[in-house]
């Protein structure tokens, strides 16, 4: 544990300076947190004296009394899912960097010839990657809680969040993808030729996310806690799969012979 | 200290080394040659337990590489062939970062990265990032890093490659230096001097081992014997002369010396100076004249390749 926190504590420090890692972030936390919420909830009153929009409400979610609190209520419904889109994507831009910068810089040799385990390296570096996912997942959900609580409170005189479902995602849900996606990017890492290989691998795995959103758009369901819970649990089942895979993937002699070399 | 029977490597369809065995004693600096491509990299992952032999044995300080990789790692120190270092930190806090990964306290760790920093003239720049150093100092860095836990096998491959002649000179010295501490060097370079200089035994490789040898008995070995006469006058005036001695395979002349190719030098040497001396050659020395290592080495190697 000892190497795997040393590790971490100098890889952390290198994430921190990469502005590469941040400006992306930082674009997505502004339109999904602030932007997004800003304009759905703010706007919503303009968009309700549209008649499509209002047959769509009323064909949806049947007659209901304030046509402008279940908009604000399905709006909220995918701002849900937003918050699993820095989860999966803060790993994704770690660890493939975090992995194989140290091969295209040569000080991934002189470190594997250390006595550090391998699964200590693993963990160092799955940390390096989980950690600021979570907490920017965190700082995320407490943003778009105050703004949307703010909005909302302006144009309906009362602050919808936080819910359980939303807590169930931010606190359950993110830690579980972040995992997930960590794992993965590292296994992609270990086969891929370079990094930009790697990250492009690792958006893709983002798609499913990306599948929801669309899905939900399109009205096939609405999540709710029973369906949160159902995907925490597929999830957790992938969990031990990806781990395993990861460390057989994840060993010295493939990651020093499979890799590419640097002349 | 280092024992290796019938090791092969395969990657694939490509066998990197063949079948290779040798013995590394403790304190020896054993000197790995061979041309590009030759296996001397793959040897040192397999005996630095980086990556797994496809078949053979070896242990390091007795211990097996499969059994006791870590404790193997913990006593063993390398220099890569293209050393890295993270650019965006610190020389200091490079050293520091991998020394974090032995079992040293921390008095001691902090002690060793001044020592070396200090050896190899780093110090007052310690605190620079390592990406602003010349190659050379890189090169100075990953030495000190290498040696930063006082490992009892000390891997080296090319260590004064990019260093200027002052530095390569210090850095030999030091290797130099590291018998007294009981430490064994294996020493992979393409400066046959300096192998020459540093090794008590050579290994010639190229995927299999050609030859394993102290430099003497590599230069006793040597066919081809070459002795030198200065005369008090022109060499050309004996040529006809040492043409006449059939133990002289070959001459080749400047102003007042000659250079003979001979047989067995014990049968050759007494007639060649009896008929110069006879003949009333004015002979002001006559001298063996030993091949160095790289006329050796690349005679192997061709007669390898011709094989």
């Amino acid at each position: 544990m000892k190497n795997a926190a040393v590790i971490f504590k100098k890889e952390i420090k290198e994430v921190i300076r990469n502005k590469n890692i941040w400006m992306p972030i930082l674009i997505i936390t502004a339109i999904f947190s602030i932007v997004m919420p800003l304009v759905l909830i703010l706007g919503s009153g303009s968009i309700l004296k549209d008649e499509d929009t209002i047959n769509f409400i009323n064909k949806m979610f049947g007659q209901v009394g304030d046509p402008l609190k279940v908009l604000i209520g399905f709006a909220l419904k995918q701002l849900l899912i937003f918050l699993l889109i820095l989860p999966a994507m803060v790993p994704s831009l770690i660890a493939p960097s975090s992995v194989i910068m140290e091969k295209e810089n040569n000080t991934l040799e002189p470190l594997l010839a250390t006595p550090i385990k391998t699964s200590e390296l693993l963990l160092g570096k799955s940390l390096t990657a989980m950690v600021p996912a979570f907490v920017i997942s965190t700082i995320n959900f407490i943003i778009l809680i105050i703004v949307v609580d703010t909005a909302a409170f302006i144009k309906l005189g009362y602050a919808p969040l936080p819910t359980v479902e939303w807590v169930i995602v931010a606190f359950l849900l993110s830690p579980i993808l972040s995992f997930i996606l960590t794992m993965a990017s590292i296994i992609v890492s270990s086969k891929s030729t370079d990094i930009r290989a790697a990250q492009g691998i690792g958006s893709v795995i983002i798609l499913p996310i990306y599948l929801v959103i669309g899905l939900q758009l399109a009205g096939f369901f609405l999540l709710n806690i029973t369906y949160l819970l159902i995907g925490c649990l597929i999830l957790l089942v992938i969990c031990p799969l990806v781990l395993r895979l990861a460390i057989k993937i994840f060993n010295r002699e493939n990651i020093l012979t499979r890799w590419k070399m640097k002349a | 200290m280092i024992t290796v029977e019938n090791l092969t490597k395969k990657f694939e369809t490509i066998t990197a080394v063949e079948n290779i065995s040798f013995n590394i004693n403790e304190s020896e600096i054993f000197g790995f040659l061979g041309p590009n491509g030759a296996g001397k990299t793959t040897t040192i992952r397999m005996l630095s337990t980086l990556i797994s032999q496809t078949s053979g044995k070896m242990t390091i300080d007795n211990r097996s590489p499969e059994s006791d990789g870590e404790y193997i790692r913990s006593i063993i120190g390398l220099l890569t062939e293209s050393p890295g270092m993270y650019e965006k930190i610190s020389a200091y806090d490079n050293l520091d970062y991998y020394s974090s990964f032995y079992s040293i306290s921390n008095t001691i760790r902090k002690n060793n990265i001044k020592k070396y920093l200090k050896m190899f003239d780093l110090w007052d720049r310690k605190d620079d990032l390592a990406g602003t150093y010349s190659k050379g100092m890189k090169q100075k860095l990953a030495l000190s890093r290498a040696l930063i836990h006082k490992p009892k096998i000390l891997f080296l491959d090319e260590p004064t490659a990019g260093l200027d002649p002052e530095s390569a000179h210090m850095v030999r010295n030091f290797i130099e230096s590291l018998k007294k501490e009981k430490t064994t060097v294996f020493l992979c370079t393409h400066n046959l001097e300096e192998a020459s200089n540093l090794s008590d035994r050579v290994c010639i490789i190229k995927r299999k081992i050609i030859r394993i040898a102290t430099l003497s008995e590599l230069q006793s070995d040597d066919k081809n014997k070459r002795v030198e006469i200065v005369f008090t006058d022109d060499a050309d005036r004996y040529i006809k002369l040492m043409e006449e001695i059939d133990e002289i395979k070959n001459i080749q002349t400047d102003k007042n010396k000659a250079t003979l190719v001979i047989g067995k030098p014990e049968i050759s040497n007494p007639i060649i100076i009896k008929k110069l001396v006879d003949s009333g050659a004015g002979v002001l020395y006559f001298n063996e004249i030993k091949a160095t290592l790289e006329e050796i080495y690349l005679d192997l190697i061709k007669d390898k390749e011709a094989k």
